[in-house]
Parts: structure tokens; C-alpha cells; sequence
């Protein structure tokens, strides 16, 4: 496409490894892990043992009454949105605000405030339903709350595709800011699924890993022998994406350039992972980036640490990079802010450029016996130090098979 | 506890409402209280005084004054008062 770049001026993210970016990269450098056993009261009958919970106090966040009308994820989105938004210093008070749009992703919406209601109906026979249940479980209320709370007019949009909601979402936005549809666009994704019923049907489907033994924080380990599924987590994370003389302009501070996105769809199985879409997904960022595949210098991978997931997703990445798969840099930071499914591929397109604000690329923490069938150049247990990568790529692959890469520029 | 009192203190609970600034004829409006948000504290101020506040009860109740009288009428009917 032509001279419109499209910016990334802003981040903001909240997980279990903290409520702001300086915590989150904090912890990623030092490979520490934000999961952990969960409370009784969060797992009931579940069976879930562990997952990577919040540290969350509403009333430190809002004012009054204001927090117990906003579902769990909407506050993540609310405080992730926020710090986007004031770190890029972009002023919504004097810009034009009918060009500035969101974009968002969630697999679920307001998941508590649904378990809530069922909660109320079936357990209690209290059919006295929050008159706001409606408007806080809807999947499009995150990204409503971002465009009330700063009056954001210009184009909206709610992605919801299960793991790549939020990829999808950030991709989208930066097609929507070169085709000149907006000036900026907060993008990004929330997700708060760890309520007992929805950690029951993940149960079900017997793809969450168990605590470890010795060190349940250890509890996911992708792309190791020993692995034993996902860990589920929460938060959430924007982008403040903006065309770039716009960001010029007002004399903002470019942290790196969106310019790949691949989206696919395997259109074959509902859970089962498939070699093709991902690869095609990938080729297609690549293409649109305009960037050899030995040109990427890091990849964060989709790395759920399924037994099966990791297999294929290691497979396609080395289809698709050759020998250069042995050399560049990969690794599943899921490992310690868990998966946060809709909210993941914002979060992790925030940890992907940590490497060009920090110079840090973070690591696969708990990879300590790596599987053969996993054979690509792994950053394992510790983050590495040493030369700034000038492209990053970002991997996130859903349940219903679509496939979203995204890939990053340094400014 | 009178009535009202009651009431107010569970408008400063679920509502966040300053104690200094209850009016009780106010309309729920300037306290800043939306209709959906008082509907839910209808719930809580049922479960409080065990009596049922009906939809179109609840359209006559402009204030916190109006809500006094309801209860205390709909108490003296149901023989609690």
C-alpha cells in the first residue's frame, strides 16, 4: 500500500504479571511467572487448579459506583485503553475525534456478568437480573466503554475469533488507517474468562495444564517434552495505532511501524490446529510487510503448550523460514502471563515490541527439555540481551481454525 | 431505625452516594442515579424491608422521599409496621 505508515505511539497492558506495561515487561525480562493456584472461590468444582489471576482491585482503578457497572474484562480494557492512550500523550480533548477509532477483540465479552445472571436464575430461583446485564456481557462492551470513556467517533469495530480476536483487531486498524478511514485508531483486546463454570468447560475439553508439582507458577511449558496443555489468564491490551505524520505532527514518539498482517482460515476443524492456514497466514505478513522471512528477527509465538499445537506451529514456522528457523529468536511468553485467548494477540503484540523498546527478547520461561518435535531456535527459561531485531512477527492461531500474524517494524 | 434513615444508608452503600449531600426530594437524577441503576437498588431495598416494589410502583417514585412513603405504606399493608 502506499505512504500511509501506520504508528504504534502508545501501549498499555494489564495480566497477572501486573496492571501496567512497566510492570509487565519487568517481569517478562526476568521470567517471572504471573500463574498460580487458584483460590477456591474462582475454581469451585472446576477441577482447574491454576491459572495466571489478575492482582485486580476495581476501586484502585475507578471512582464510586462506577466499577460494579463494568464487567471484569471491561475494567482491563478501561485501564489497558487508558495507558495507551496517555503514554502516546495523544490529547482526545483537542484532537479530532471523529477520526480516531477503536478497534477491539474478545472471545467472550463479559463473562462474569453472564455467570453472574445464571448464577442468580438457577442457583438462587432470583430472577431480579442486574437491569445492566445486558449491556455489561455483550461482546462489544469493552470496546464501547474505550469509545464513551474518550469520546472516540470515528470508526468501530468489535473482532471476536476466539485466540486472534485482538491480532485480527490491531490488523484491521492498520488497514483502516492506511486506507485513510482514521487518523488513529486504539486497538487492542480484554478477556476475564477464569469464573468457575467457563474454567469447568475448559476443563471439559482436557487441554489445561495441571499445576506442577514443585512450582505451580512452572505450571505451562510450551514447547517442552513435558508439557501438559494451556493455562488460561486474563487482562488486556491496546495499541494506540496512528498514521504516521499524524504521530509526526504533534511530535509523538514512534516506538515501531505495523506493517504485516496475514489472516487465515484453515476451514477444516473447530480445535485442531492446521500446518496450512498458519503457514499462509504468516506468508501473507510477510508479503504484505515486503520483508524477506530471514528479515523477522523475533518471533512470539502462539505457543499455548498443547500437545498438538506446539508440534504444528513449530512445523509451520519452519516451512515457512527455512534454515533461518534455527537462527531467529522464538518463544511462547504464555508461559508466564498465560493465554488470554481474545485479549492474547494484543498482549503479546505488546511483548513482541518489547524487543525494540528494550532490547530484551523475552523467553519461553519453564522450557527446559525442549521437544525434538519442536526443533526451532528457542529463547528458553531466560530473556536474552544483544542486538535490537528491526522486524518482529506476532503469532496467534484460534479454535475455528483462524490464523492472524501480525508483523512489526522498528521506527 | 426510621424509614428513611434506612433507606439512606443503603443509598450510601450501593450508591456511593455522599451522606452529607441525600436529599431526600431530589430527584434520583441530580443525586446521580440513572434509571437501570436504580431499579437495581429497588432489588437490595427489597431484600432490606422484605416487601416488592412493581414496575409501575416503581414509576411514581421520583425521589427518596417517595420511596419512604411507598415502604412505609407497603409495610403497613403487609402488617409490619
Amino acid at each position: 500500500m502506499g505512504a500511509r505508515r501506520v504508528a504504534v505511539t502508545g501501549i498499555g497492558a494489564v495480566s497477572a504479571l501486573g496492571n501496567d506495561l512497566e510492570a509487565f515487561y519487568r517481569s517478562l525480562a526476568e521470567a517471572r511467572s504471573g500463574v498460580r493456584r487458584l483460590p477456591a472461590e474462582v475454581t469451585l468444582g472446576s477441577g482447574v487448579q491454576v491459572g495466571a489471576l489478575a492482582d485486580w482491585d476495581p476501586a484502585a482503578h475507578f471512582k464510586g459506583p462506577e466499577a460494579g457497572s463494568l464487567d471484569r474484562a471491561t475494567q482491563f480494557a478501561l485501564t489497558a485503553a487508558g495507558q495507551a492512550l496517555a503514554a502516546s500523550g495523544l490529547d482526545p480533548a483537542v484532537a479530532d475525534r471523529d477520526r480516531i477509532g477503536v478497534y477491539w477483540g474478545t472471545g467472550m465479552g463479559g463473562a462474569h456478568t453472564l455467570d453472574a445472571a445464571f448464577g442468580s436464575a438457577y442457583g438462587r430461583n432470583d430472577f431480579r437480573l442486574r437491569p445492566l446485564s445486558v449491556v455489561m456481557a455483550m461482546t462489544n462492551a469493552a470496546a464501547s466503554n474505550v469509545a464513551v470513556k474518550w469520546g472516540l467517533r470515528g470508526p468501530f469495530a468489535n473482532f471476536s475469533t476466539a485466540c486472534s480476536s485482538s491480532a485480527m483487531a490491531i490488523g484491521e486498524a492498520t488497514h483502516a488507517i492506511r486506507a485513510g478511514r482514521a487518523d488513529a485508531v486504539l486497538a487492542g483486546g480484554s478477556e476475564a474468562l477464569l469464573s468457575p463454570v467457563i474454567l469447568a468447560a475448559w476443563q471439559a475439553m482436557r487441554t489445561l495444564a495441571p499445576a506442577d508439582a514443585n512450582d505451580p507458577a512452572a505450571s505451562c511449558k510450551p514447547f517442552d517434552r513435558r508439557r501438559g496443555g494451556l493455562v488460561l489468564g486474563e487482562g488486556a491490551a491496546a495499541l494506540l495505532l496512528e498514521e504516521e505524520s499524524h504521530a509526526r505532527a504533534r511530535g509523538a514518539r514512534v516506538h515501531a511501524f505495523i506493517t504485516g498482517y496475514g489472516n487465515t482460515c484453515d476451514a477444516a476443524h473447530m480445535s485442531k490446529p492446521d500446518r496450512g492456514g498458519q503457514v499462509r497466514a504468516m506468508q501473507q505478513a510477510l508479503a504484505e510487510a515486503g520483508l524477506a522471512p530471514e528479515a523477522i528477527g523475533y518471533i512470539n509465538a502462539h505457543g499455548t503448550a498443547t500437545i498438538v499445537g506446539d508440534v504444528i506451529e513449530c512445523e509451520a514456522i519452519k516451512a515457512v523460514f527455512g534454515d533461518a528457523a534455527m537462527r531467529i529468536p522464538v518463544s511462547s511468553t504464555k508461559s508466564m502471563h498465560g493465554h488470554l485467548l481474545g485479549g492474547a494477540g494484543a498482549l503479546e503484540m505488546a511483548v513482541a515490541l518489547m524487543p525494540f523498546k528494550q532490547g530484551v527478547i523475552p523467553p519461553t520461561a519453564n522450557l527446559e527439555q525442549p521437544d525434538p518435535a519442536c526443533a526451532v531456535r528457542h529463547v528458553a527459561r531466560n530473556a536474552e540481551r544483544g542486538a535490537i531485531p528491526q522486524a518482529v512477527m506476532s503469532n496467534s492461531f484460534a479454535f475455528g481454525g483462524s490464523n492472524v500474524v501480525l508483523i512489526a517494524q522498528r521506527a | 431505625m426510621q424509614t428513611l434513615d434506612r433507606i439512606k444508608d443503603l443509598a450510601i452503600k450501593e450508591l456511593s452516594l455522599d451522606a452529607g449531600k441525600i436529599d431526600p426530594n431530589a430527584p434520583l437524577a441530580d443525586l446521580g442515579v440513572d434509571s437501570l441503576t436504580f431499579i437495581e437498588f429497588m432489588f437490595k431495598v427489597e431484600d432490606e424491608f422484605g416487601v416488592k416494589v412493581s414496575d409501575q410502583d416503581l414509576r411514581g417514585i421520583k425521589c427518596l422521599a417517595d420511596l419512604e412513603r411507598h415502604i412505609a405504606a407497603s409495610l403497613q399493608t403487609a402488617g409490619k409496621a
